[in-house]
């Protein structure tokens, strides 16, 4: 589904690189989880892959279902099924989340040749969708994570991400800044969602979550690169020994990367 | 009347064809309209007041009086009644009144609603048609002064509410030469008195036009007026206007100015405070592209104690487009207990737009909450990236943010079918891959 070779990246017009070679690759039906210390990219990749105008690819490619995503804008990238949960979703003031999410819904049903839901029909689907991250229903006519709690915004993520049901799912850090109960609604939110079809990239600091939702496979992210690949034992040893040990790993050439 | 001969701007050498009136008061005030316009020169760019405008719209353009313009029908008038004022609008064709188009049947009975020529004996009009009207060393005020003949007034009398909006529908029609109108308005609220009044001017073709509105407004105790001041001039046209309101003890005025049409337009709204407890709203929204230029110099006097003020100045600016805003409020040494919300905020959406702003706060007062701001910018590129993301082309992502930028002024604006227009010319401006052209 998603194959990513010898990814390497900086900020347009910057000399300085972020991502330094990555690989990954990504089957329907999975779960992947990327873990890895502050600064060490893995917020940069999610936002490549989704298309942030900022980054500028300077080596390796992204596939998705074999097709060169480096040459699709944001709204594309959407189209063929990619969500990106924003680690800081952005407040948008005077666009509610009804408008957005009809707009959203139905130019990617167009794009993805499915029927366009009227009003009506869309409200019923939004209703269930509501449910199924337990959120109220004045959640709808507020502004888009305008004003809303941390909480509230990952929240509205995992609710558009409902709504749009996309076939790969990138979640940045959707578990920091929730408490055990809203985790717990996010991580059956997810569970319910999974499919043989879609697949998911967890992007997350914690253990905590990988409680919930179990990831088929663990990549630890150091400097702009993937310097480890394993099961969910993984996150178990991260969990209790930290980054440290696997530090080393980013050495290229005796030249370590800051 | 004699010609002037000391001043040859485009107004002053118009003084020639200011008429005789046959009542005294029309005559009083035509004669003080041309001697004080004779006395005021006409503004450049070097005067203070006037900087950043380019006048040429008006200095190069000999405009001639619209009654021989040979103005042409208008095709289909009806078209911009609003519903709401079925039996409450009052309709002038450039400037002038046209009984057929007008309807006031649906208005309370004590309640005035028509020309103001037929009204020059009636109390209000001798007390304040032009006693109100107050800018100093403009020779705008002076020319409607001197020229207007028709006007609206509207008189609405102690405790009554009116149920409708009332329109106040200015037409400018297509003429073979470029003419001016000088549109007057007088509203008198009595105490505890009630109404929304829509003031609307639309430039029905292409062609180029000078429009002169002048508008007062004096509200007595308890009086709540909104106004609803729509500009949809022809995109060729010159659009001047100075809407003056006064206001008593507990009086509200709130008052919402939507600027899409003209070349150029220069709007002065002036809010004076009469007595203590007073609150009022001087919102604006400014939608311009292409060439156009929108001049707003705003005054809100605040001479006594506990007054509540609201100015809310947005401005999109596509293309070539300027817009300029100049806030001037005043607290006065003995108003205490002022509480005055300013704002202008600036939507800059190209490289060759223009926005100039400077909020003017005169405070002589000490206790006193004045917030001001005025900011200037780009569309959020992560807000952008954000809708995008969500399937959203750049240019719709770009699209829905202008719009919920623009909207927040509408909002507050509660006659429906006035809303629904709005909110079309909203989406209109902000779907416009270019600006129309004028189909002249
Ligand atoms: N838009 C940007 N401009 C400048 N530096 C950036 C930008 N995006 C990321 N970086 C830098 O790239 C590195 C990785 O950041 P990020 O991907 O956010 O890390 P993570 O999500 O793993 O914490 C950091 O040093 C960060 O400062
Ligand atoms: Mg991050």
């Amino acid at each position: 589904m998603l194959e990513i070779k010898n990814l390497h990246a900086n900020v347009e017009g910057e000399e300085q690189e972020i991502l330094k070679g990555v690989n990954l690759t990504i089957k329907p039906g999975e779960v992947h989880a990327l873990m890895g210390p502050n600064g060490s990219g893995k917020s940069t990749l999610a936002k490549v892959i989704a298309g942030h105008h900022d980054y500028e690819i300077t080596d390796g490619e992204i596939l998705f279902e074999g097709e060169d995503l480096n040459e699709l804008d944001p709204d594309e990238r959407a189209h063929l099924g990619i969500f990106l949960a924003f680690q800081y979703p952005v407040e948008v003031p005077g666009v509610t989340n009804n408008t957005l999410l009809r707009e959203s819904y139905n130019t990617i049903a167009t794009s993805r040749g499915r029927e366009e839901l009227d009003p009506i029909e869309f409200d019923d689907y939004l209703t269930q969708k509501l449910e199924l991250v337990d959120m109220k229903r004045d959640f709808l006519e507020r502004s888009v994570n305008t004003g809303f709690s941390g909480g509230e915004k990952k929240r509205n993520e995992i609710f558009q991400m409902a709504v749009l049901e996309p076939r790969l799912a990138l979640l940045d850090e959707t578990d920091s800044g929730l408490d055990i109960d809203a985790l717990q609604v996010v991580a059956d939110g997810i569970k319910k969602m999974r499919n043989k079809e879609n697949a998911f990239l967890l992007v997350t600091h914690y253990q905590r979550m990988l409680n919930y939702i179990v990831p088929d496979i663990v990549h630890v992210m150091i400097g702009g690169k993937i310097v480890k690949t394993g099961d969910k034992e993984l996150a178990m040893q991260l969990e209790e020994k930290g980054y440290d040990w696997l530090e080393s790993l980013a050495t290229v050439n005796g030249e370590k990367d800051a | 009347m004699k010609r002037s001969i000391n001043n040859k701007s485009v107004l002053h050498k118009l003084t020639g064809e200011v008429e005789n009136a046959d009542h005294p008061l029309m005559k009083q005030i035509r004669e003080e309209g041309v001697r004080k316009l004779e006395e005021t020169r006409f503004p450049t760019s070097r005067d203070e007041e006037w900087r950043f405008l380019d006048l040429k719209p008006i200095t190069r353009t000999d405009f001639v009086p619209s009654d021989q313009a040979g103005s042409k029908p208008i095709d289909n008038p009806e078209h911009y009644f609003i519903p709401e004022s079925d039996s409450s609008r009052i309709v002038f064709v450039n400037g002038r009144f046209d009984r057929e188009l007008s309807s006031v049947d649906g208005l309370p009975e004590d309640l005035i609603a028509g020309n103001i020529r037929d009204h020059l004996d009636h109390p209000a009009v001798k007390s304040y048609l032009n006693k109100l009207v107050n800018y100093e060393d403009d020779p705008f005020t002076s020319f409607n002064s001197s020229f207007f003949k028709d006007g609206g007034f509207i008189y609405i009398p102690e405790g009554v509410t009116v149920d409708h909006p009332i329109q106040l529908l200015n037409l400018y029609s297509d003429a073979e030469k470029e003419y001016f109108a000088t549109p007057r308005v007088l509203v008198v609220a009595e105490p505890e008195a009630t109404a929304t009044i829509i003031e609307d001017h639309i430039g029905v073709a292409g062609n180029k036009y000078l429009t002169v509105p002048v508008t007062e407004f004096k509200l007595y105790q308890k009086a709540h007026i909104h106004h609803v001041r729509i500009q949809r001039d022809s995109r060729k046209a010159v659009h001047v206007s100075r809407p003056i309101t006064y206001l008593e003890k507990h009086a509200e005025y709130h008052s919402y100015t939507i600027t899409l049409g003209g070349k150029l337009t220069r709007n002065e709204p002036r809010v004076i405070q009469e007595e203590e407890e007073v609150s009022f709203t001087v919102d604006g929204l400014v939608l311009i592209d292409g060439e156009q230029i929108a001049d707003t110099h705003s005054l809100l006097d605040h001479r006594f104690s506990h007054a509540e003020s609201h100015q809310l100045h947005k401005v999109v600016v596509k293309e070539h487009a300027h817009s300029i805003f100049n806030g001037k409020i005043f607290v006065r040494r003995d108003a205490q207990k002022i509480d005055s919300f300013q704002e202008n905020r600036n939507l800059l959406l190209s490289e060759e737009g223009q926005v100039n702003t400077k909020p003017q706060l005169e405070i002589f007062a000490d206790d006193v909450l004045c917030s001001h701001g005025a900011t200037i910018g780009q569309l959020d590129p992560e807000e952008v990236f954000y809708l995008e993301s969500r399937g959203m082309t750049k240019e719709k992502a770009k699209e829905v943010l202008t719009y919920a930028f623009a909207l927040e002024t509408i909002e507050n604006i509660k006659v429906e079918s006035v809303h629904k227009l709005l909110i079309e010319e909203v989406k209109r401006y902000t779907s416009a891959e270019k600006s129309e052209t004028v189909s002249a």
